[in-house]
């Protein structure tokens, strides 16, 4: 059910799709994305360090984490006639092969301007330890000519 | 290693074009980068969408597309992910092994759609030294073939040493 701007409210829960993380996936985003970058590809690479990091191996995109946060956002406005408008994120903590991450959100507040209504999102990637990979903000715009009330 | 992006080849090795990158020190900050205009297409939205496990019907069946809101296919927002690398020359500092992404920001103001001919205004906006890292502020605008903006965008990279 899609949801219209007048039910939502401060807190309200948004889950994204599980992405299961592999080698393939992340040689898949290198083809999609054209970002050949080999920390995302060579592993003897990834044996050095970085300043004082070692990621010990291949890692996956920080722009994957972009692209299912906003798979969710996009699958949650679209069906209610909203527009995803605006996307803030961070990364925290690498993500490897054999993890598993989703994206969620919770919304922070709404608010109508002049001419349209606004939700703003905190999201967040976690892995399947519970840990946070990414965090940021979106907002999503609610035309007044959308699923008017 | 080279892959077709439209009719011309993408280097895929970033190392080979490696010497020919600026490094921190020779990026100014509000000089534009050399950009390159791109045809998107369907396929190019296909892979990008597979890539993520996008299955909306908007982006990749043509008929739900056209009864939609946008009355045609049209990319998912997050396609500047690829035309960030489409727009620009191999020897775009952006392509530099071990680049690091610290952070983005995006706004978005109406879809890419396929046959699009895209292009890229972008330049680095700052740069900085924090935590013993080399850090770049970049800033990103991309436009259709009418001129209008699909979306702008500024992004944070730590440069590679």
């Amino acid at each position: 059910m899609a949801i219209t701007f007048d039910q939502i409210e401060a807190g309200l829960g948004i889950e994204g799709p599980k992405f299961a993380v592999s080698r393939e996936s992340i040689r898949l985003f290198c083809d999609a994305s054209l970002d050949y970058n080999p920390l995302h590809l060579d592993d003897d690479y990834m044996k050095g360090d970085f300043g004082k990091t070692n990621f010990g191996g291949i890692i996956m995109h920080g722009m994957n984490n972009f692209g299912l946060i906003t798979r969710m956002l996009t699958d949650w406005a679209l069906p209610a006639g909203a527009i995803h408008r605006r996307l803030e994120t961070r990364w925290l903590k690498p993500v490897k092969p054999g993890d598993t991450i989703m994206p969620s959100g919770v919304v922070k507040a709404t608010r109508v301007t002049e001419k349209s209504r606004w939700v703003t999102i905190e999201v967040v990637v976690n892995n399947q330890r519970g840990e946070q990979v990414a965090t940021g903000e979106a907002m999503v715009e609610f035309p007044m000519t959308a699923s008017a009330s | 290693m080279t892959q077709a992006v439209g009719s011309t080849r993408f280097e895929t090795d970033f190392w080979k074009d490696a010497k020919s990158r600026k490094v921190w020190d020779d990026i100014v900050p509000g000089e534009p980068r050399e950009t390159l205009p791109y045809t998107l297409t369907r396929e190019a939205i296909s892979l990008f969408c597979k890539a993520v496990g996008e299955t909306n019907p908007l982006y990749i069946d043509e008929a739900a597309a056209k009864a939609g809101p946008y009355g045609g296919l049209v990319a998912p927002p997050s396609i500047h992910i690829l035309l960030m690398f489409s727009c620009t020359p191999a020897d775009d500092w952006m392509r530099s092994p071990g680049t690091v992404n610290a952070g983005q920001s995006w706004s978005y103001n109406i879809p890419a759609r396929p046959g699009d001919v895209i292009t890229l205004q972008a330049r680095a906006l700052d740069k900085f030294i924090r935590r013993e890292r080399l850090f770049v502020v970049h800033d990103n605008v991309f436009f259709n073939q009418h001129g209008d903006v699909i979306c702008s965008g500024r992004g944070q990279t730590i440069r590679p040493m």
